[in-house]
């Protein structure tokens, strides 16, 4: 069902995801564990093709991710972390519109509509404004959104991060509802209870890379400890392996501050400049036509022209430059 | 195309139901251009009554002498005599109980009937406006009374009166409809036009784009399966929907409040053209202007992470709209070249301004709506080029 091979993805030196390999099947809940900033919320936004891969591919359900990349995201489903809904618009026409830009319509889509909010319980407030609604009431509308076309891969990304327990069950219940369904639902998160709880198996990535994949008791009996929380440390390393993280955190962070270039992608880099340059050549172009009063009246419009269009290149190259 | 129209639609509604935008792109065109309209006119037309219709109230000592003067000025329409006592006529001035003072000397009958001149003084103040119109009308009825005495005493002695005229004297007003017409027609109305094109779309520019990224709702709409460009197009619509709405309700507006009240000056009536072709023409460049700064407003907005960000980075949009052309405007006797209508924002301006005067010329309405057209089409190319740089969606 889905399927990642060598998936590596850089932001200019810097390699968060690196030569991630791993395959997961309808039906279960697989997890992808990590502590943060280990490349989870990366991997995950590759899958998605909300990011482009630098090397390396994954197939869904039979839809390669490079190219064919609207197929995927027909197949799967996204819950992120952070949940944002359309204030002005009820639970139900939020999960319309979502459905219409999933190319539902119609009867199908009112049904389908209508069949989420059953299973999600939601038939209290769905036609009251979202504005209003309770985190709980929010993260319902949310997965709903996620699975309005009934996808067959559900990707959750830390979704019960900063929820209340409550909330967090309603979230926890889906997915072991989804997998009962005979989905593949992925679930990236930090927290080892939650994971150890409905994970059928992991994978964990530290710094980029895979460092273990198996059922949870595969990796209990590889470590020979008895929670996956005692596994997953002894796998990341000790408190000297966290020092080293600390370490290259804060290198990590120097760079950002100081070298933003060093994170730049040089191509990024150097159509930035031709198009800042370009701006400059039509401005000076633009003043010495206006100078040098050649052309007549048409020559003075022409200078104009040119010197507008400069000034907005030159921005559009400053702002391409300061993007990253 | 049909993901394009769903977006659209999307936004169009959800953006009807926020006040701020209602507030913004239709009420304030609707009910702000006919008081402009309207407001200006008349702010005009009472100053002109304000110094030609008032009352003049004149000091004099005594109500009773000098009855051929006294009689004269109180048939006078605009003038109202009133008896004070004379050393406090610097003080009923100030209190505003007179407006000028008129001292008249006692022999003034005797001086009249032995054909001398006798000398009567007018007191006014002239850093007092109210005292020194009232002096100004007082010593112009004083002429007036002067010349019928001379007309008089000449024909007594048997002379045509017309003989002491050197010269006869016709002003005539040179002033173009467009001089009279002056700051309204000038600069008020056309640039409110060029700003609807800009607050039209504002808020929904912001609305969706940085109010995407700040209720986080962004990264699911691109996890949908359509490209985005199609959500860049389908956003670019919506914003120059409202922004064309609030022009087109503006003009319809001002027709209205221009159809129910002509406005005067006192100067005979200045024409506005407001026929259907001058209509057409200005919603025309009105609409382009709204597809220009719709591609330059979602541009610049999804560099922002909220709302709050987003409106900073656009008020110098303002500035740089209007400015140049309160500047134009603001020099004496100023003709734009043929050049300036190869200037966004400013072009329109001015081709509004001919067109509701009267002026019809094709080259200008040519180079303003060719130079629109080509930064309109340059707006949507850019806004669809940065919508599709990853980066940018994901700023933090």
């Amino acid at each position: 069902m889905l399927s990642v091979k060598n998936l590596t993805k850089k932001f200019g030196d810097f390699t968060a995801v690196d030569h991630v390999s791993f395959e997961a099947r309808a039906g279960e809940i697989f997890g992808l564990l990590g502590p943060n900033g280990a490349g989870k919320t990366t991997t995950l936004r590759v899958l998605a093709t909300v990011l482009e891969a630098t090397d390396g591919t994954a197939t869904i359900d039979g839809h390669d991710i490079t190219t064919d990349d609207e197929a995927v995201r027909q197949t799967i489903g996204v819950l992120t972390a952070e949940i944002g809904l359309y204030d002005r618009f009820t639970a139900r026409e939020n999960l319309r519109y979502f459905g219409q830009l999933y190319g539902m319509q119609g009867q199908q889509l009112e049904d389908r509509i209508a069949e989420v909010i059953t299973l999600l319980h939601m038939e209290r407030f769905a036609d009251r404004r979202a504005g209003k609604f309770s985190t709980g009431m929010k993260q319902k509308v949310a997965i709903g959104r996620s699975i309005i076309h009934d996808p067959k891969v559900i990707i959750f990304d830390e979704p019960t991060a900063g929820l209340d327990v409550l909330a967090a069950q309603t979230v926890i219940n889906f997915m072991q509802q989804a997998r009962d369904m005979g989905k593949l639902v992925v679930l990236s998160t930090h927290d080892m209870f939650d994971a150890e709880k409905l994970c059928d198996r992991v994978t964990i990535i530290h710094r980029g890379k895979v460092v273990a994949t198996g059922s949870i008791d595969e990796l209990k009996t590889q470590t020979g400890q008895d929670t996956l929380e005692a596994a997953f440390t002894h796998i990341v390393g000790d408190e000297a392996a966290f020092e080293a993280e600390r370490m290259a955190e804060e290198k990590q962070l120097r760079d950002a501050q100081k070298g933003k270039p060093s994170l730049n992608m040089p191509g990024m880099k150097l159509s930035s400049n031709v198009v800042r340059y370009a701006g400059a050549v039509l401005v000076v172009a633009g003043a010495i036509i206006q100078a040098a009063e050649l052309f007549g009246e048409t020559g003075k419009i022409v200078s104009y022209v040119l010197i507008g269009l400069g000034i907005l290149g030159a921005l559009a190259g400053k702002y391409m430059m300061k993007k990253k | 195309m049909r993901e394009i129209f769903i977006v659209w639609k999307k936004e169009l509604i959800d953006n009807f139901r926020d006040r701020r935008t209602l507030m913004t792109a239709l009420l304030m065109p609707v009910i702000l251009m006919p008081v402009i309209l309207i407001g200006t006119f008349k702010l005009q037309e009472y100053q002109v009554k304000q110094t030609e219709e008032k009352t003049a109230v004149i000091g004099i000592a005594s109500l009773t002498e000098a009855p051929t003067l006294v009689d004269f000025l109180s048939q006078q329409p605009k003038i109202e005599l009133k008896e004070i006592a004379p050393e406090t006529y610097a003080q009923e001035i100030d209190n505003g109980t007179i407006g000028a003072y008129l001292a008249i000397p006692a022999d003034f009958e005797m001086q009249l009937a032995s054909d001398e001149s006798p000398v009567v003084t007018v007191y006014s103040k002239s850093s007092n406006l109210d005292s020194a119109t009232a002096g100004q009308k007082v010593q112009t009825t004083l002429a007036i009374f002067s010349q019928q005495i001379g007309t008089g005493r000449l024909m007594a002695q048997g002379i045509d009166p017309s003989i002491i005229q050197g010269v006869a004297i016709t002003p005539e007003d040179i002033s173009t409809a467009e001089e009279r017409g002056g700051f309204f027609i000038g600069l008020l109305l056309p640039m409110f036009i060029v700003i609807f094109a800009i607050v039209g779309g504002m808020y929904v520019a912001i609305d969706v784009s940085a109010g995407e990224k700040e209720r986080k709702t962004l990264e699911a709409l691109l996890l949908a399966p359509l490209s985005r460009f199609r959500i860049v197009m389908g956003k670019y619509l919506a914003v120059t929907t409202m922004a064309s709405m609030t022009i087109i309700l503006s003009l319809v507006s001002m027709s209205i409040a221009f159809a129910l009240y002509t406005p005067d000056l006192g100067m005979g009536t200045l024409t506005i053209d407001l026929s259907p072709a001058a209509i057409a023409i200005m919603l025309v460049i009105g609409i382009i202007l709204a597809v220009m700064f719709s591609g330059l407003l979602l541009s610049v907005a999804i560099f922002a992470k909220s709302y709050k960000e987003a409106q900073n980075y656009i008020s110098p949009f303002y500035i740089l709209a209007v400015l140049p052309v309160g500047i134009a405007n603001s020099l004496p006797s100023f003709k734009p070249s043929l050049a300036f209508f190869a200037v966004p924002g400013m072009n329109a301006v001015f081709v509004i301004k001919e067109v509701l005067l009267g002026t019809y010329d094709w080259t200008h309405i040519g180079i303003t709506v060719a130079t629109l057209v080509v930064f309109a089409g340059l707006g949507i190319v850019v806004a669809s080029k940065i919508y599709s740089k990853v980066g940018i969606l994901f700023r933090d």
